[in-house]
């Protein structure tokens, strides 16, 4: 092999690592699009049978949002094997518990079952805020698009901002706010 | 109910005898152990035998050289292709059984013959090379001619013209020292025959030819393509500056980077590598490339010019770099 199709094919196959962000996003609507680039499915050169799969850093996971009432009304099944050791958490007891666990979860899930998923949620990394190791950061050098916009919030806004915004009516001086 | 009893069993006879038929293509077991006995007798008695076709008792000598000069569309004189086909070990192989019986046969082998061949092969492909690949250093397209006419090359397209059983040689199967010095003495023959316009043509349409498909940067290795285009470039008063245009994954193992060239803010080539320094020699490669004319995306060489090309004398490195 040439020096020069030898670094074509470096160059082909090399891991490119994906930043995602996870603020207000649905993690199983998200985990969808997390596992194609896990896997590879974006690239051209894709073939289940190589190995050309991105690495993904997800951040912000302890800020994903659950659909409805999910929070309260999905439960994550575990059994421990021995009579009468299955449990059942509630979503918002195993977020409590470990916030990367859900978005986990929900991409492990996304993946088909086989025996390459292990190894492909090995190139899969979560920290539940903004902070992650210097190192992860050096290698990053894409963002995934978040699927939904995040919303900026109210209260959030300096108090001088919102006095400036163009007001449609003011209330009147006897009206009580509740 | 005797009725039933008398039937119930032959039923189940004729469920017994219709075999299930299995779609298995059925090998005896004494086949394999058979084949590996026999395999074992043969080696034993010093391997497998290969006679040569030109003991067979229908072999006709005149009849083949004849058919080869037919089938590659030439006209040889008939001794002297004999004579390219005669090998130097099989004129010592025969003045020694005439010793012995004592009879005189003069014999001639392709020494002569492969010499001038080769010599013709080489400088009809060097200066066909030099014409078609019109800004290729010189030094380049010799290192391709020296692949284009190396043994290995040669006994490959020898064999394949169907030398093999024709040449007369006191070993078989011939080694390749012999095929490709019977192609020589073939081109050798020809010349005599037919002369240098036709030769030529016969040396590029099968050892030319060998080039299609072929990366002919490949032919020739360049240790330090930085210091070469630098100089180069320097000849046509530009300077270079190599960028880090990208890298992936920094702190891992499997980094990549990414290295283009530019000259006055416009790039012109790009390299990949493990670590920079690899990827800006490999941009260098690129940008060589360019300069020489011979990128991936370039035309494929022709190889159909009429008649031998004229020596190109003012060969220099032409710079398009842009």
């Amino acid at each position: 092999m040439s020096a020069a199709k030898r670094v074509q094919q470096w160059a082909t196959f090399a891991r490119t690592w994906h930043i995602y962000d996870c603020k207000w996003q649905d993690p199983y609507e998200s985990a969808h699009v997390i596992k194609k680039y896990l896997m590879g499915l974006h690239k051209p050169i894709y073939h289940p049978m190589n190995d050309c799969g991105d690495v993904v850093v997800c951040i912000n996971s302890r800020d994903i949002a659950l659909r409805g009432d999910e929070w309260r009304k999905r439960a994550y099944f575990h059994h421990t094997g021995y009579p009468g050791g299955a449990t059942w958490t509630l979503a918002w007891e195993l977020h409590n518990k470990d916030p990367t666990m859900i978005i986990k979860k929900a991409v492990y899930r996304a993946i088909k079952g086989n025996l390459q998923r292990r190894h492909t949620m090995e190139r899969l990394f979560i920290y539940p805020g903004e902070d992650i190791p210097e190192g992860v950061l050096e290698n990053v050098t894409n963002q995934i698009r978040q699927l939904r916009l995040v919303p900026t919030r109210l209260d959030h806004i300096p108090e001088e901002v919102v006095e400036k915004y163009p007001k449609v009516m003011e209330y009147p001086e006897d009206y009580v706010l509740k | 109910m005797a009725l039933t009893r008398g039937i119930v069993p032959f039923c189940f006879k004729v469920i017994k005898v219709v075999p299930i038929t299995l779609q298995t293509h059925n090998i005896h077991r004494w086949v394999a152990p058979t084949l590996m006995e026999l395999k074992r007798r043969e080696k034993k008695l010093g391997g497998k035998k290969t006679n040569p076709r030109n003991t067979f008792a229908e072999w006709n000598l005149e009849a083949e050289l004849y058919a080869f000069g037919k089938r590659l569309n030439e006209e040889f004189n008939y001794d002297t292709l004999l004579q390219a086909f005669t090998d130097r070990s099989y004129v010592v192989q025969e003045e020694m059984k005439q010793k012995e019986m004592a009879i005189d046969i003069n014999l001639k082998d392709n020494k002569e013959l492969a010499e001038q061949g080769e010599q013709f092969i080489k400088e009809y492909v060097q200066v066909y090379l030099e014409t078609v690949l019109p800004k290729f250093p010189v030094d380049g397209v010799t290192s391709i001619t020296k692949n284009l006419t190396n043994e290995e090359t040669l006994s490959h397209i020898s064999l394949h013209l169907g030398t093999k059983d024709i040449i007369l040689a006191a070993e078989y199967p011939v080694d390749n020292y012999i095929l490709a010095n019977t192609f020589k003495a073939i081109v050798g023959a020809l010349l005599q025959s037919s002369g240098k316009e036709r030769t030529a043509h016969f040396v590029r349409d099968f050892v030319i030819t060998q080039l299609q498909g072929q990366d002919v940067n490949e032919y020739w290795p360049i240790d330090d393509p930085w210091s070469m285009l630098t100089e180069i470039l320097r000849k046509d008063g530009v300077t270079i500056e190599p960028r880090l245009i990208g890298d992936v994954g920094k702190n891992t193992l499997l980094a990549c980077y990414r290295v283009g060239l530019y000259i006055n803010k416009k790039m012109i080539s790009s390299g990949f590598g493990e670590t920079a320094a690899t990827a800006k020699e490999m941009a260098a490669r690129e940008a060589l490339k360019k300069v020489f004319g011979t990128e991936d995306h370039m035309k494929p060489i022709n190889f159909q010019l009429e008649g031998i090309p004229k020596p190109n004398e003012n060969n220099i490195y032409q710079i398009s770099a842009s």
